[in-house]
């Protein structure tokens, strides 16, 4: 895995958001946000209600910047793609659709074929670890499995970047230690064509742990208070001291 | 963008419902008088010639006086029945299942032996009022008995449990922790009552039943706004009528402004915070809201400050909360699940109690006529038929279904057209809106003018006009039912959709359809009740004519053969009707049960979780 990133896959450049209060006031949250992301594992960090997760949209097409623009392969992105997954802090299953279900909704739109949408779903949903529950609805499940369901349903697409936002934070403790140890097992098997990753979260614990490179967003409107690398030799552990050095300038930055 | 926009989505910046509303008003109201005024001319000349103009105020009052009476009985009703249902649980086994059976009773079925009843004791004003609000007083109450219930049971478990350790005892918990939960449930479903009210209004008003069959009749008795309305009508004056139910849409719109806006807005206060976007809980307080509050701190702070106590944890178990409250789909649906759930013993008791109750009030009404059931099965016997009973509860419940078919296939697809198009439902929600406030019994005399006079001796023309009315008291219920559930669909699924570029087609059929298929099923239970009541007015129609005589139109049907019975002999007649509203909530009570409630249970699976 090359930590430096060698070509930028996406490239967010210049990205202000501006929001139009009901009265008529515009707030601006995101002010020139600019920065590059190859084959990496980015963590957004700051505090909540900076505009992490309204980038994260933005960088995904759901959203559009007011002025700025976000590059992917140097194509500006303006809607949803399929070679982007996402991931979502509130799972986001349709309570009707089974897991398999949910899984194969994100496979409808593609390119892909009708009869190998079922097998290259069913193939992720027991990559997850979720084997056997093909045919559960979500709210047979736990919060963890859940995500899991989440976590197939972006990881189906095969996607060259995947946006998590916040994936962790629904989940207790326990279950987020062994799920964010998993997220980093599934992103370093060579075996996915997944290579970039951008997180969104205000644990910064969590994200420095699991990144390769921290940026922190914060004030009021939100730019980019720092860049961290995290040069720590992976696969690591939660409870490594040396996590607490960077941590320890995340938070100062953003307190 | 290509991606599906939701009215509710977080990137939109919140619609201002008010001024949709406000300029909905107008752009409606505007349209259809310059429409009226190209088409026929001269608009005003006739208002303005009505003597009857000049009382409008004084109408206006009257009506207003009528509902408020029947409201404050109403509410009374509702927290002493919804309270002790709530909180007694071993009364509750009976009184719930109760209260669905009074509920089903179509209101307007009533409406002709409680008038007869005390017009026969109270001769004149005095027996009109008392009939009109008892008769409104039924139409309202129901709603908000259900929403003090559903209050009660919305109190979180720990907040019960800590009261009790706090040794909190009977009125202070009923003050600090009951009353505060129920609020916004209450002021939800008196939007709800005063809608129902308002249907009943222009029937009570103007309609004549068996008291104006025999020539000549006496003066009207009941002035208010719908009189007004149907007069007008009644002489051909449709300007005079339009400018009516654009008075009273007046009204009601004023009314929501001023008294149900306000108190909505303050629910939010006993409600739990719901975890939504910044954007879509933003709020905008109006300059009448502002000032209201401020009359209201210093009118108000110790009524407020005892409401506000315990703040945090009542209230909201609804999820999003600041759409009207026909758009709450899922305290609905909960109340639907609780009736499921009645015990045998309960349900047995509880239909029990209403034949007494029923029994009680026939022979009441009756004036004791009626000796016993089987003299009762004879009369009906001789007099309709067993099997007519039959032929006409099956016409009725044709002619529901097919306003049905009509109401659901249109109010869907406007659904569709609301969901896909941020622009479309900016344009058709408020007119919808301001469609439905005007209380469909008010248009009653206006299609009967324009579609019933001119084609009097056509039955197909009749059937037609019944089926018509008919819809216009259904098809609101599924529509907003309908437009709730868009708007209520939870903003990370429709994110995701998006994400995943569900769209289209594929969005319709995997996602809107199913996700609004409960609140189709709770807006068809209304819609059919709603149906049930129509009946009653639209399968029997009389017009007076030249002489003042009025003339009788009807098609075959129950609400066609109550009317009728009004005018037999007053034992027969009495036996009849009791036995037309004992058919008709019968019919209702199968239909919710075979049909309805098996469709709720799978709806179960279409719910979000909260």
């Amino acid at each position: 895995m090359a930590v430096q990133a060698s070509e930028p896959i996406i490239r967010v450049d210049n990205v202000t958001k501006t929001f139009l209060g009901e009265t008529g006031k515009t707030a601006t949250v995101l002010d020139r946000i600019t920065f590059n992301v190859g084959n990496e594992f980015l963590c957004i960090v700051g505090p909540s209600g900076c505009g992490k997760s309204t980038l994260l949209r933005i960088i995904d097409g759901l959203d559009t910047a007011t002025s700025g623009r976000v590059l992917f392969h140097d194509q500006a992105i303006t809607r949803p793609s399929p070679k982007i997954g996402v991931i979502f802090q509130t799972f986001a299953l349709i309570p009707w659709k089974t897991v398999l279900g949910n899984v194969e909704m994100a496979l409808g739109p593609t390119a892909v074929p009708h009869e190998e949408q079922t097998s290259l779903a069913r193939k992720y949903i027991q990559d997850v670890g979720l084997e056997g529950f093909e045919t559960s609805y979500p709210k047979e499940l736990s919060g963890g499995m859940k995500q899991r369901v989440g976590i197939a349903r972006a990881l189906a697409l095969q996607p060259e970047v995947l946006l998590m936002d916040e994936p962790f934070s629904s989940l207790d403790a326990l279950t987020a230690e062994n799920l964010r140890r998993e997220v980093l097992d599934i992103w370093r098997d060579p075996a996915y064509p997944t290579n970039a990753v951008i997180m969104v979260t205000h644990n910064v614990q969590e994200a420095v742990y699991m990144a390769d490179r921290v940026l922190v967003l914060g004030g009021r409107p939100a730019k980019i208070l720092d860049d961290v690398p995290i040069s720590l030799p992976r696969p690591r552990n939660q409870r490594d001291p040396g996590l607490y050095d960077f941590a320890d300038r995340i938070v100062s930055k953003i307190s | 963008m290509a991606a599906p926009e939701f009215p509710g989505n977080p990137k939109q910046p919140p619609r201002n419902f008010a001024r949709n509303v406000v300029s909905g008003t107008l752009v409606f109201g505007v349209l259809g008088f310059v429409g009226a005024e190209l088409a026929m001319g001269g608009m005003l000349a006739p208002i303005l010639a009505n003597p009857l103009t000049i009382k409008l105020p004084y109408y206006v009052a009257r009506t207003l006086a009528r509902m408020s009476i029947a409201y404050v009985l109403a509410l009374a009703f509702a927290l002493a029945y919804g309270i002790t249902a709530a909180l007694n649980h071993r009364a509750s086994h009976v009184m719930l299942p109760l209260l669905d059976i009074l509920q089903s009773v179509p209101v307007l079925a009533f409406l002709p032996i409680v008038f007869l009843f005390f017009l026969s004791r109270f001769p004149g004003s005095f027996g009109e009022e008392i009939s009109s609000i008892i008769l409104i007083f039924t139409a309202m109450v129901w709603a908000p008995t259900f929403g003090v219930i559903a209050g009660v049971n919305a109190i979180p478990q720990d907040i019960k449990e800590a009261s009790q350790a706090y040794g909190m005892g009977g009125i202070q918990y009923l003050r600090q922790v009951v009353l505060p939960a129920v609020y916004p449930e209450l002021v939800w479903t008196s939007i709800l009552a005063w809608g129902g009210g308002w249907y009943l209004i222009p029937i009570e008003e103007y309609f004549t039943f068996g008291r104006c069959l025999a020539p000549p009749c006496p003066p009207h008795t009941l002035p208010g706004i719908g009189f007004y309305i149907a007069d007008a009508a009644n002489r051909s004056d449709l300007a005079s009528s339009v400018f009516g139910v654009m008075v009273l849409v007046g009204i009601i719109v004023l009314i929501d402004r001023l008294v149900w806006r306000p108190l909505e807005r303050r629910t939010d206060k006993y409600k739990y915070e719901s975890v939504t976007s910044p954007t879509a809980n933003a709020h905008h307080e109006s300059r009448v809201v502002g000032s209201f509050r401020r009359a209201e701190g210093r009118l108000l702070t110790p009524i407020v400050s005892f409401l506000k106590y315990e703040r945090a944890y009542l209230g909201s178990f609804l999820e999003t909360a600041h759409l009207r409250p026909r758009l709450h789909i899922s305290d609905r649906m909960r109340l639907h699940d609780r009736w499921a759930k009645h015990t045998l013993a309960g349900r047995v008791a509880s239909i029990i109690i209403f034949a007494f109750l029923f029994f009680l009030a026939i022979n009441l009404l009756s004036n004791g006529a009626l000796s016993s059931v089987e003299s009762g099965i004879t009369i009906i016997q001789k007099e309709v038929g067993i099997p007519a009973l039959f032929y006409d509860t099956g016409r009725s419940l044709l002619r529901i279904l097919t306003s049905y078919t009509i109401a659901l296939t249109w109010t869907l697809a406007a659904g569709m057209l609301i969901a896909r198009s941020e622009r479309v439902s900016k344009l058709l929600v408020p007119i919808f809106d301001i469609g439905q406030s005007i209380p469909a019994t008010a248009l009653f005399p206006i299609i009967i003018l324009l579609l019933v006079r001119p084609n009097l001796g056509n039955p197909f023309a009749l059937e037609i006009a019944s089926v018509l009315l008919m819809l216009t008291g259904m098809q609101w219920y599924i529509l907003f039912n309908i437009v709730g559930a868009i708007h209520n669909l939870p903003a990370d699924i429709a994110e995701a959709t998006a994400a995943y570029r569900i769209r289209g087609l594929r969005f319709a059929k995997e996602i809107l359809v199913p996700a609004s298929f409960p609140a189709i099923i709770i807006g068809s239970i209304q819609a059919w009740g709603g149906g049930w009541n129509a009946t009653i007015v639209s399968e029997y129609i009389s017009v007076s004519g030249q002489n003042g005589s009025p003339t009788v139109y009807q098609v075959p049907g129950l609400g066609s053969l109550l009317n009728r019975a009004l005018s037999l002999d007053p034992t027969i007649g009495t036996v009849i009707i009791a036995a037309t509203i004992l058919t008709m909530t019968a019919t209702i009570v199968i239909i919710n049960r075979v049909v309805w409630r098996r469709l709720l249970k799978k709806a179960d699976k279409y719910k979000f979780e909260a």
